[in-house]
C-alpha cells in the first residue's frame, strides 16, 4: 500500500496481567534500568458518567480521594509520599480517574498500602469540613484555570457545539460553580458507592519489580477489599455528523481574535480515529503544518495557527482547527482563510511529504511519550480500562503508521466536510 | 476495622525498604579543534536521542535599546539554511522525526533536539546547520518580531504569566537586564532590525562559547565522528571568557497591577536569593521546600487544606548563573486575598517557628529519592547537564548537591532562610481588582507604593 510506515524500533516492553479474585486488573512492566517504580490506578469513572446537575463531580471527587482514609490523615497521602521521596496526584478527565506515585522502588508497598486504604475505607474518613474545604479548592482551580484566563472557556464552547444538551460530553469536566455548590456529603458516598470497587479499576507497576513480586504485593494489599456490583457498561451511539453549521459568537476581553473550527470524530479506538489524527497534524502540528504555513508564515494573517483531537471512548470524539488574529486581521477573514484551507486539504488531500513528516513526528512522540516510567504507566492503564488490551503500548504505533495515504485521504474527505463543521469565534473587546 | 468494602481487615502500613545506591551518570567531555566542548551521555536502552547545544551569552550583552535580540536571532535559526533554505528546512527536521526548541535565560541560549536514536545521523547534521550555517532572512527577523509582539500582548492577559515577571521588574534594580523581559519589551522590539540580528549573531555565537551535549543509546553508533563532521566546520572570531554580572536589588516596594473585573488575585512575594554555588544553597531548597515547596509546606496546608483560599501555593528559588531569587506564587478568591496575603507573610517567617528536624528529612528524602526517576530518560539527564553547563557547574553537580543536602540541619537551614527571606527586604506585587482589593490591603498594613497597570511595567 501507498506512504503507509514502519517503526524504526521493535517496541517490546513487557507487559504481564493478572486479575486478583475481587476484579482488579493488574498490569505489570519490569523495567531495572533505574531503581525507581511507578504505579498507576485508573478507574473507569470520569465526567461522562456524571448525572444532571451534578456536573464536576467525578474531579470533585478525586480531590476528596485526598482526604484521608481509615488509617491515613487528611491530606496525609500526598504528604506521606513526598516525604517518602516520591510524587503523586490524580487527574480525571472524561472518561477516567487516574491516580498515581512514582519515586524509589522501595516505595512500592507503601503507595500500594495507601491506594489500597482510600479504596478500602474512603467513606469513613468523609466528613461535611473536608468536602466543604475541597469545594472551595476545586472553585479556586477552577477559577485560576478557567476563569480566570482569555479563552478560559473555549472547551466548555466547544463541547456544547459539538455534543448535544445531556449527552455525556455536553459538559467540561471541571463543571459549574452552582453544581459544585450544590454536591452534598450523601452525593460522594454513592458516587464512591457506585464507581469505586476493584473490579472497576486497572492497577499498573512499572519499574525495577519481577512480575512475582508486583502480583504478591497486589494481592497483599488489595485482596482485602470486596468486589461489588459494576455500574452497568454505559454506552452512547456513535453521533452523526454535525448539521446545521452550529456557531457560537463571544464578546470578551481577550488579547486577539479566534476562529475555532470543530468536528465530530469517531471513537478514539477506530482506525478512522487514528487516521483523521494525522490529517490534523499535517493541517496544524508545528512549522511545516498547512495552516501555520498558510495563515502565520505566508500570510501574516495570524499569530498563531494549530490544531488537536480529543480522544474519547464513548462513540464519539472532537477534532478542531484554530487560528488567533493579528491586530489587522478581522475574524470574519481569519474564519474564511481556515475555511479555505481546510477545502483546499479536501480537495487535494496532504502531500507524500507531508504524511511523511506527520508519521515521524507521531513516531518521536510515541518513543517519547514511553520513555519515562510514570507516562508508560498511564499509557498500560489507559489501553486496558478504555481498549481492553495493554499490549497496545507495544503495538499502537505500527497501528498508525500502518494506515496509507488512501486511508487519510478518504477519512478526511468523509469526515471534515466543511459543511459538518461547528464554528466558535472570540471576538476581542480590548 | 469492619466495612461492607472490606472481606478482612487491609495489612498494617508497611515500612520503606531503603533506596538502592544511585549516582548521576558522569558523561565524557571533551573539546573539538574549533574550541567547541561536547559532552555524551551513553544511555542504553534508550530509543530517543537528545541533544542541547549551550551558548553562553549573557543576556546583559544585548544592547540596551535591542533587548530580545538573542530570543528573535535564536528563534529564527530553524527558519532555514544555506544547505536547506526556507521551509526546507523545518520540512527535512520534521520528515526525520526531529524536534527542536529552544530557551533563552540570562546566561545564554539552549538549543534542544529530539529524534529517535535510528534517525540520530540526519537529525544530528541537521542540528548542527541551524547552529554554524542559520539564514536568518530579512522577512523572518520581522515576522518574528511581530509574532513575539503578538506573544507579550497574550502575556498581559494571563496573570499567573506576568504577575512573578511583575515581581522580577521589581525584585532587581533597572540596571540589571535580569529585571526586564527576557525576550525584549515593545519599545525594544519596534528597533530591531535584521543587519541587527545579523550583526549579534556574528558577534556573539561562536564555537568557543558552545557546548554540545548529548544522551542516548550509542552502543551502536559512536556518534563523535559525526559531531566532529558536522560541528567542526562551525568557525567563530574567537571571543573572550564571558563576564555575567551579579544582579542588584531595588527597594522593597509594594506594587499593585489593575485588573477590573479579575475574579482572582495573584500575589507574588519574593527578593534577592543566591545561586547553585552559593554555600546556602543546599540549606535554601531545604527550607523553601518546607515552607512552600512540598505538597504539605507550612503555605500550602494551611492556605489551601485548612482555608481553601488557594488551589495551590508555592515557593521556589529562582537561580541564575550569578546571583538570583526567590519567590511565593498562589491566586486567591479576590475576597480573601488579603486575609490569605497576611497569612502567607506570617507562614513565611520562621522567626518564632523554626524549621523542625522532621521537615528537613522530609525534603532531603524528596530530593535525593525523587532524583533517579527525573534523569531515567536521555530528556532529563541532557536536560540537567545543559543547564549544569549553562550555569558554570560542574558536570557531577547533582551528586554534589545531594550529598550537600544529607548534610542539612534544621539549624543550618533556618539561618540560611532567615537571611534570605528577611520580611524587611521582602516585596510583594499583587495583580487583581484594585477597587475591590486596595482597603482590605491596607487593613493589613499594605499600601500600595504604586498602583500600576501591568503593561506599565512590562514595557
Amino acid at each position: 500500500m501507498q506512504g503507509m510506515a514502519r517503526p524504526s524500533v521493535h517496541l517490546d516492553y513487557p507487559v504481564h496481567e493478572r486479575t486478583l479474585d475481587n476484579g482488579l486488573r493488574v498490569v505489570v512492566s519490569p523495567d531495572p534500568a533505574t531503581p525507581s517504580v511507578a504505579v498507576n490506578i485508573w478507574y473507569d469513572v470520569g465526567s461522562r458518567h456524571e448525572v444532571s446537575r451534578r456536573t464536576g463531580f467525578a474531579h470533585l471527587f478525586e480531590h476528596l480521594m485526598f482526604q484521608g482514609s481509615a488509617h491515613v490523615e487528611p491530606a496525609q497521602h500526598i504528604a506521606i509520599l513526598e516525604a517518602a521521596g516520591a510524587r503523586a496526584n490524580a487527574t480525571t478527565s472524561f472518561d477516567r480517574t487516574n491516580y498515581y506515585e512514582s519515586g524509589p522502588a522501595g516505595l512500592l508497598d507503601l503507595a500500594l498500602w495507601l491506594e489500597a486504604d482510600r479504596l478500602g475505607t474512603l467513606p469513613t474518613a468523609l466528613d461535611q469540613a473536608n468536602l466543604d474545604n475541597q469545594r472551595e479548592v476545586v472553585k479556586e482551580e477552577k477559577r485560576q484555570r478557567y476563569d480566570n484566563v482569555p479563552y478560559g472557556d473555549t472547551l466548555q464552547h466547544l463541547l456544547a457545539l459539538a455534543f448535544p444538551a445531556g449527552h455525556p460530553y455536553s459538559h467540561p469536566t471541571i463543571g459549574s460553580m452552582e453544581d459544585l455548590d450544590a454536591a452534598s456529603l450523601d452525593d460522594v458516598r454513592t458516587f464512591f458507592e457506585t464507581h469505586y470497587m476493584p473490579n472497576n479499576a486497572v492497577l499498573t507497576i512499572v519499574g525495577d519489580v519481577t512480575p512475582d513480586q508486583a502480583w504478591a504485593r497486589a494481592e497483599r494489599y488489595f485482596s482485602p477489599i470486596a468486589a461489588r456490583t459494576q455500574p452497568p457498561r454505559r454506552t452512547t451511539p456513535p453521533l452523526p455528523a454535525l448539521t446545521g453549521s452550529p456557531r457560537t459568537e463571544l464578546e470578551q476581553p481577550v488579547p486577539s481574535d479566534a476562529v475555532y473550527l470543530c468536528w465530530r470524530l469517531p471513537a478514539m479506538d477506530s482506525r478512522a480515529y487514528d487516521a483523521l489524527r494525522l490529517a490534523f497534524d499535517v493541517l496544524g502540528d508545528g512549522q511545516t503544518s498547512r495552516l501555520y504555513r498558510a495563515l502565520v508564515r505566508d500570510s501574516d494573517l495570524a499569530e498563531s495557527a494549530d490544531s488537536g483531537t480529543l480522544g474519547l471512548i464513548d462513540g464519539t470524539s472532537l477534532g478542531f482547527v484554530v487560528a488567533r488574529a493579528r491586530d489587522e486581521t478581522t475574524a470574519e477573514q481569519l474564519e474564511a482563510a481556515l475555511r479555505e484551507h481546510v477545502a483546499l486539504f479536501l480537495a487535494e488531500g496532504p502531500t507524500a511529504d507531508e504524511l511523511t513528516r506527520a508519521r515521524a513526528q507521531h513516531e518521536r512522540v510515541t518513543l517519547q511519550n514511553l520513555a519515562a516510567l510514570a507516562n508508560r504507566a498511564d499509557l498500560l492503564s489507559g489501553y486496558t480500562v478504555l481498549c481492553d488490551n495493554p499490549e497496545l503500548v507495544n503495538q499502537r504505533l505500527a497501528q498508525v503508521l500502518g494506515l496509507t495515504d488512501t486511508d487519510v485521504v478518504l477519512t478526511s474527505q468523509y469526515l471534515l466536510r466543511l459543511e459538518n463543521c461547528a464554528t466558535l469565534v472570540y471576538h476581542s473587546t480590548l | 476495622m469492619s466495612s461492607d468494602f472490606l472481606l478482612r481487615p487491609l495489612p498494617e502500613r508497611p515500612a520503606l525498604s531503603e533506596a538502592a545506591p544511585w549516582q548521576y551518570p558522569l558523561p565524557t567531555d571533551r573539546y573539538l579543534d574549533n574550541g567547541m566542548r561536547v559532552v555524551v551521555h551513553h544511555l542504553p536502552g534508550q530509543h530517543i536521542v537528545s541533544g542541547c547545544v549551550v551558548v553562553e551569552l549573557p543576556l546583559s550583552s544585548e544592547p540596551r535599546h535591542l533587548e530580545g535580540i538573542a530570543t528573535i536571532t535564536a528563534r529564527c535559526m530553524d527558519e532555514g539554511t544555506a544547505t536547506h533554505p526556507g521551509t526546507g528546512y523545518a520540512e527535512e527536521l520534521a520528515s526525520e522525526g526531529a524536534a527542536l526548541s529552544l530557551a533563552v535565560g540570562q546566561a545564554g541560549l539552549q538549543v534542544f533536539l529530539d529524534a529517535p536514536v535510528s534517525r540520530m545521523d540526519r537529525a544530528l547534521a541537521l542540528f548542527a546547520e541551524a547552529l554554524v550555517r542559520p539564514t536568518l532572512a530579512a522577512e523572518d527577523i520581522e515576522r518574528h518580531v511581530d509574532l513575539r509582539l503578538a506573544e507579550i500582548e497574550q502575556l498581559l492577559s494571563r496573570p499567573t504569566s506576568f504577575t512573578p515577571i511583575l515581581l522580577r521588574a521589581v525584585v532587581f534594580e533597572p540596571t540589571n537586564r535580569a529585571q526586564r523581559l527576557i525576550g525584549g519589551n515593545r519599545a525594544c522590539l519596534a528597533n530591531i532590525r535584521p543587519d541587527d540580528v545579523w550583526a549579534f549573531h556574528g558577534t556573539h555565537l561562536d564555537p568557543t562559547r558552545a557546548t554540545l551535549v548529548l544522551g542516548g543509546d550509542f552502543s551502536r553508533n559512536d556518534p563523535m565522528p559525526l559531531i566532529e563532521s558536522v560541528f567542526g566546520p562551525w568557525r567563530g572570531i574567537g571571543l573572550p571568557p564571558a563576564a555575567h554580572p551579579m544582579p542588584t536589588p531595588g527597594p522593597p516596594r509594594i506594587v499593585l497591577a489593575d485588573r477590573p473585573g479579575a475574579v482572582q488575585a495573584n500575589i507574588a512575594l519574593g527578593g534577592i536569593g543566591p545561586d547553585r554555588l552559593d554555600p546556602d544553597w543546599a540549606d535554601l531548597k531545604v527550607a523553601t521546600h518546607a515552607v512552600g515547596g512540598a505538597f504539605w509546606s507550612r503555605l500550602n496546608r494551611v492556605l489551601r487544606e485548612e482555608r481553601g483560599f488557594t488551589y495551590g501555593i508555592s515557593m521556589g528559588m529562582l537561580p541564575f548563573r550569578r546571583g538570583g531569587a526567590f519567590n511565593v506564587a498562589s491566586s486567591f478568591r479576590t475576597d480573601v486575598a488579603a486575609a490569605a496575603l497576611d497569612e502567607a507573610r506570617g507562614l513565611m517567617s520562621l522567626e518564632d517557628a523554626p524549621l523542625t528536624a522532621d521537615e528537613v528529612t522530609d525534603a532531603v528524602s524528596y530530593a535525593t529519592g525523587l532524583a533517579p526517576l527525573g534523569f531515567a530518560t536521555a530528556r532529563g539527564v541532557v536536560d540537567q547537564t545543559a543547564s549544569n553547563v549553562l550555569n558554570g557547574l560542574p558536570l557531577g553537580h547533582v551528586n554534589d548537591h545531594l550529598a550537600r543536602l544529607r548534610a542539612v540541619t534544621p539549624e543550618s537551614a533556618t539561618r540560611a532562610y532567615t537571611v534570605m527571606a528577611d520580611p524587611a527586604r521582602i516585596s510583594i506585587v499583587v495583580a487583581g481588582d484594585a477597587e475591590l482589593l486596595l482597603d482590605p490591603l491596607s487593613d493589613i498594613g499594605l499600601v500600595p507604593d504604586e498602583v500600576v497597570h501591568p503593561e506599565d511595567i512590562v514595557g
